[in-house]
Formats: C-alpha cells, structure tokens, sequence
C-alpha cells in the first residue's frame, strides 16, 4: 500500500516546493557540528589524497607573499629571537657598530643642519628629487 | 616617525623632527647606543643627497689620511736619504718641490677614488659616494674635472660649498661644474637590525 503511494508521488516536485532555506534556518547547525564527532569524520578523510588533488601552484599563485612578508614585525622579529644573535656573530663588529653609529650620527647632524638653514631661510620646501643610483653594491 | 614601542624599550626616545629624520636623544649617564634612525627613515635614505655635515666628515677623513701617507713618504725619503748618503733631509713648506708634490699627490688622491668608485676612503666611512646628476657612476671624466674643479669651491672663500647647505640637491660649484651629486650609500635599514640584533642578543640570558 505505501508502495504504491510511494510510486504515485513525485518526490521532485515536492522537494522543488520546499523553500530549504527556510527549513535550514531552522536548523540549529551549532547544535548538529556539536553532535558530530570531527574526529572521527576526519579519520575517514584521506588527506593525502586531499592534499594530492590541490594544484599548489595555483594555490600559492593566488597568495599574495609581499603581504604577508609586510606584515611580519621584522624588528621584533630580530630583536627577541635566535636570529639577533646570529645576525649579531655573523655580522657585527665593535668597528661595525662605531661605524653604524658615527653615520647615524652625521646623518642626524645633517638633518640639524638642514633644519637650521630653514629655519634661517623661511624655507620649508622639500628637498629635490634623489638622483637613481647606480647598480652598485651596498655598502656594508 | 619612530620605531614601534618595543623596538624603543630601555632606550631614549628620539627627538622627532621635522624635516625627516630624527635626531638621537642625548645619551646621558646611561651610555646606551640610540637606535641609528627609524625605520622609515632607513628605507629612505639611500640614494638621498648627502648633506654638510656628512660631506664635511668625510672630507675631514680624506685630509687625516691623504696628509697622513704624504708625511709617511716624505718620512721614508728623509729616512732612505739619510741611510744611503749619511746626511738627513729636512722637509719644510718653503720647499717648494715639498708643496708642488703635495698638491700633486692630494690630486692624484681625489682624482683616482673619485674615478674609480665615486668614493673615497673618507666617503665610505660616512657611506656618502659621488654620482652623476642623473644616478649614474661618475666616470673618468666627470671624476677628474671634479677633482680639477674642486680646489675653487675653497679659492671662492669657501663660498663653493653654500650649495650644499642652501640649495634644494645639495650640490657644491664643483658639483655643478662636474654635473655630480653627493648621495648617502650606505644600507642604513641593515644598520639598525643590527643594532636591534645586537640589543635583543644583549638581553637574552
């Protein structure tokens, strides 16, 4: 008998007359995540296969690394980790650091003086544009 | 225009300033290194023309030790001289060949770095290099009429040297003559992580 009502109804027009939005708001899906055990959803998932089936390349084409990269605090970074010191043994010297700061220095006089020329001038116009360096090496 | 808080911790504040850069606070009985320029600052300052106080430094150096290798071979002739024929020779400003070959020698010295590298060693102390007005290296030519043109900024009463305090690219009369610029060379962003690196290794036990 229910077979037979079974086979007589359209079980895809009926579905189709279901608003399911309306019956997923209803829907406490917090309470049906809590419910299920991931941990056993997750052992039936083959990750490596998962893993095998992403397209890296195109994974890694779409992440923007200068965005990341820019957002790393590379001072602090420097400052309280390992890679200070092995910056600092690789790297550094007591002539270095006089180095460093004796520019620093001359640099901070030559602000002080720019300043004072202003000042005196009444001048408060920006410097002229930095002339493209040659593609020579840094200096340490 | 200052470094984040952390990277300040235990140390001065920099005075900010208005035109750029930050002066560094005074040290005081701490003795504790300021950190050499902010961060912006470091990311900007290479390839910005150099200013008085560099050129005037570096230029300070180049006398020391251009004077300094003259005196050490008149020293050596004095001494040869009076080793070969027993009577000692006394080097004095009267002598003319004594000023004919200094003039030549401090030539040779400007000329030569500036030619080679833009730099002499008193410029790559302070990491300021001479280039062409337009970026470019400054070649032999360029080099040498600097060289040539580089006594008249003093002859003029010093009077060359005012652009470099008064005009907007810092260029001296020899500058203009040469169509050279001055400009800060060194990697002032690396000098500040190591001197970050060097207070954090400093802290950690």
């Amino acid at each position: 008998m229910i077979d037979l009502v079974v086979e007589s109804l359209d079980l895809n027009a009926l579905i189709a007359q279901i608003d399911l939005n309306a019956v997923l708001a209803r829907v406490d899906l917090n309470e049906v995540v809590d419910r299920m055990d991931l941990n056993e959803v997750v052992a039936h998932i083959d990750l490596d296969e998962v893993v095998a089936r992403v397209d890296m390349n195109k994974l890694l084409a779409r992440v923007d690394i200068n965005q990341i990269v820019s957002r790393i605090d590379v001072e602090t970074l420097v400052k309280n980790t390992d890679l200070g010191a092995i910056m600092v043994s690789s790297s550094s010297t007591l002539a270095t650091e006089a180095v460093d700061q004796g520019r620093s220095h001359a640099v901070s006089m030559d602000d002080t003086l720019a300043r004072w020329v202003s000042r005196i001038r009444r001048n408060h116009t920006g410097r002229a544009e930095p002339p493209e360096l040659p593609n020579t090496p840094e200096e340490p | 225009m200052t470094a984040p808080a952390d990277a300040d911790a235990g140390l001065p504040e920099p005075v900010p300033s208005r035109v750029g850069i930050s002066r560094p606070a005074p040290l005081g009985d701490s003795l504790q290194p300021y950190l050499p320029l902010s961060t912006e600052e470091t990311e900007n300052l290479r390839g910005q023309h150099a200013g008085f106080a560099s050129r005037f430094i570096a230029f300070i150096v180049d006398c020391v030790v251009s004077i300094g290798v003259f005196m050490l071979v008149l020293g050596a002739a004095s001494f040869a001289a009076s080793v070969l024929t027993g009577s000692s020779i006394h080097w004095s400003r009267a002598n003319t060949w004594v000023v004919v070959a200094f003039f030549a020698w401090e030539f040779l010295y400007y000329a030569y770095f500036w030619t080679a590298s833009g730099k002499t060693p008193g410029m790559v102390l302070l990491g300021v290099q001479v280039v062409g007005q337009d970026g470019s290296s400054v070649g032999t030519k360029r080099g040498l009429l600097r060289t040539l043109a580089f006594p008249l900024s003093f002859l003029l009463l010093g009077l060359g040297f005012l652009g470099i305090l008064l005009g907007r690219d810092r260029r001296a009369l020899h500058d203009v003559i040469a169509d050279t610029a001055v400009v800060y060379c060194w990697d002032a962003r690396e000098a500040r992580l190591r001197s970050l690196a060097r207070e954090g290794s400093s802290r950690q036990p």
